[in-house]
């Protein structure tokens, strides 16, 4: 038992190192809850329970510092307590949902607590030690792991205990019903998805890839390629080709006697990863960024003094999406290695420059990334992981982070070669307004889907008496099947956009559920 | 009308265009800021951040008020974004249909003070918002719509 407690720990920490893996969603319940599932023996039991997890916890994304519940600590010790007392999905839900609010409440303490360090961080800078910011940064960084394993472990050895036993007291009827429950959550999720990018325009591709689910019965992974198609047949057709004068490309000007070599630019890249590691409150990304830009200040600054200033600039306030800030990144180098080079060169733009890019670019890469390419992996790896499939997260990891990144690496090297003139073609081409137009049709089309396939709600309700009765949900079925979760998850999004707050709809939906069950309206 | 008129330093990103536009239903997300509105590459940075379905506009804060008093605009639905809690005084002066103010997200400065988890003022800043008070405006504290709307003076 103590070496399952210690691996499943090790996870919970694996999963909270994220932050020095970027973003790359290793750390989602869907990849998580196999692993878990490995070390209690049961890998099928930990694929489905995680799929569960993922698709309630679906909407759930960091967005700017408004942070969500942590599913990391939630999802894991849900998931293992729910195995090792035998009682599946619906026992996991019901512990990960109080674990992750506690949990969430915990790391923003922490977030509140790391401005403390920016005093040391300033310290550094002032004497131009690099190697201290990047040994702090990095400290920093592993007490969220560190912290979340010792909550763990503590809640695995005192808690498995009493849990066990209070999960073997519940009786069938709340066992039932909190199944049916759980069965209401994905409603919440998919709601919180519709609020990112439902609107009247491209509403008709929601309603498509509902019918493509519940009439043609069509899996998601079809349903995806067809969002792909239909998006770029309809993104042809409403923004007309405008690229015929695009410039030559003159890559051959200006960067002769360049210092900084490749291998600097891949490291700036590299390093990206752990952009978010001493993410804190006050100044959010900032030591993630001089972390990053390190590479590049080494090659250009060897004295100590050009060392600080450039220290101190890159220790400001700092906060963007991690999956595109390597195009920010790049652009500083650019900016940094002109700066070195010519003693005219206004260091002050330096900053401005980020400060004006990172607001702006959150917005693109967090839409593109958490609206669509989330939503699709999400959507394909539930819904095979919800049938055990151990594909199921694998193709989740692969389809959002094969793009991710491609874009991310490529991304550091056009903002060195090019950044301001990339910026400027892309400002003047239709592609940005293309691209986002394209991908809500691709992700509400898939976010469509998702109602009849991934979630089950029925209703055993018959109509009549005697010798005629005539099962509900059989006449539902002949007229729109999965009907139900349609309109549940409607009903919710209506809350959403009502800011109704998603701690009073998931309690909401799993009293409803739960009510529904006793009263046999629901199964 | 204006359905939020919000302070916030990084002006158009995330959480401004993926949750407080469709929140809103707004249709036109207006910066008001007398530097951007001069500065050719940061009007093109936000052009970046604009939600798919609103329009941007970026001008400076005669300009805003100019338009937002201008009864033919009324059918827009307005998001405000200005960077300062000085802009907001200067903007509520010029335009009577501010009621009410978001405080979204300031930076941590020189001798400020954080008062919730985005947003950090100075001892100037609530000064100013002092008489933001006194005009009887609502002053309140939420990084995104589904935050606990806090009151700005509870804060402080």
């Amino acid at each position: 038992m103590q070496v399952n407690y210690i691996l499943i720990t090790l996870i919970a920490m694996f999963g909270h190192m994220e932050d020095f893996l970027g973003t790359t969603l290793l750390s989602r319940p869907l990849v998580l809850g196999p692993l878990v599932g490995l070390v209690l023996g049961d890998v099928n039991q930990g694929v489905v329970i995680g799929a569960t997890l993922e698709l309630i916890f679906m909407g759930n994304i960091k967005v700017g510092a408004a942070i969500p519940p942590d599913v990391i600590t939630g999802g894991v010790l849900g998931t293992a307590f729910a195995i090792m007392s035998g009682q599946g999905p619906a026992i996991a839900l019901a512990l990960a949902v109080p674990i992750s609010i506690f949990a969430e409440m915990v790391i923003s303490g922490l977030f509140v607590f790391r401005p403390v360090f920016n005093k040391k961080f300033n310290q550094y800078a002032e004497e131009g030690n690099y190697r201290k910011i990047e040994r702090l940064h990095i400290a920093s960084g592993l007490l969220k792991p560190l912290l979340m394993g010792v909550i763990a472990y503590l809640s695995l050895q005192l808690g498995s205990g009493v849990i066990k036993g209070f999960l073997e007291s519940i009786p069938d009827w709340v066992h039932e019903g909190l199944g049916v429950a759980g069965n209401m959550l994905p409603a919440l999720g998919f709601a919180l998805l519709m609020n990112l990018m439902f609107n009247k325009k491209v509403a008709p591709y929601f309603f498509l890839g509902f019918v493509l689910s519940s009439y043609l019965k069509l899996p998601m992974i079809a349903i995806g390629a067809l969002g792909v198609i239909t998006a770029l047949i309809i993104t042809s057709i409403t923004h007309k080709e405008d690229e015929q004068s695009a410039p030559p490309k003159d890559s051959a000007s200006g960067k002769s006697a360049s210092k900084v070599t490749r291998g600097d630019i891949r490291n700036v890249f590299f390093r990206s990863m752990a952009l978010e590691a001493n993410f804190n409150f006050e100044t959010w990304q900032n030591t993630g960024f001089a972390f990053s830009i390190l590479p590049i200040l080494k090659r250009l600054y060897p004295k100590q003094d050009a060392m600080r200033i450039a220290l101190k600039r890159h220790l400001q306030f700092f906060n963007t999406a991690p999956h595109g800030s390597t195009l920010i990144l790049g652009m500083t180098a650019a900016m940094e290695e002109q700066n070195s080079k010519d003693d005219n060169f206004d260091s002050e733009s330096i900053n401005a420059v980020k400060m004006g890019l990172m607001g702006p670019l959150a917005g693109v890469f967090d839409s593109l990334f958490w609206g669509t390419l989330k939503v699709i992996a999400a959507g394909v790896g539930t819904s095979l992981a919800l049938e055990g499939n151990i594909l199921g997260p694998i193709l989740f990891l692969l389809i959002f982070n094969v793009p991710h990144l491609v874009l991310r690496y490529n991304l550091t090297f056009i903002g060195y070669n090019q950044g301001n003139k990339f910026l400027q073609k892309l400002s003047q081409s239709n592609v940005m307004d293309k691209l986002t137009f394209g991908a809500s049709i691709l992700g509400l089309m898939v976010v469509g889907a998702m109602p009849a396939l991934l979630m089950s709600i029925k209703t055993p309700l018959a109509l009549g008496a005697g010798g005629s009765v005539v099962k509900l949900q059989g006449i539902l079925d002949q007229i729109v099947p999965n009907i139900l979760p349609l309109a549940l998850t409607f009903f919710v999004y209506y809350l959403v956009r009502r800011n109704v707050k998603t701690t009073y709809l998931l309690f909401g939906l799993l009293l409803f559920g739960f009510l529904g069950s006793i009263f046999h309206i629901l199964t | 009308m204006i359905k939020l008129t919000r302070i916030d330093d990084r002006l158009v990103h995330g959480q401004v265009a993926l949750v407080w536009t469709p929140s809103l239903s707004a249709d036109c997300l207006i910066v008001a800021n007398d530097k951007v509105a001069k500065d050719d590459f940061l009007k093109m940075t936000l052009g970046f951040a604009k939600p798919a379905n609103a329009k941007l506009l970026i001008k400076s804060l005669d300009e805003t008020a100019e338009f937002l008093n201008n009864p033919e605009n009324e059918s827009l639905s307005v998001l405000l974004i200005i960077n300062s809690v000085q802009d907001a005084l200067t903007l509520s002066d010029a335009i009577p249909e501010i009621t009410s103010i978001n405080f979204g997200g300031l930076r941590g400065k020189e001798g400020s003070k954080l008062i919730s988890k985005a947003v950090a003022v100075t001892e100037a800043d609530i000064e100013i918002s002092k008489k933001l008070l006194d005009k009887g405006i609502e002053l309140e504290v939420r990084q995104v719509p589904g935050d606990k709307k806090q009151m700005f003076m509870d804060l402080v």
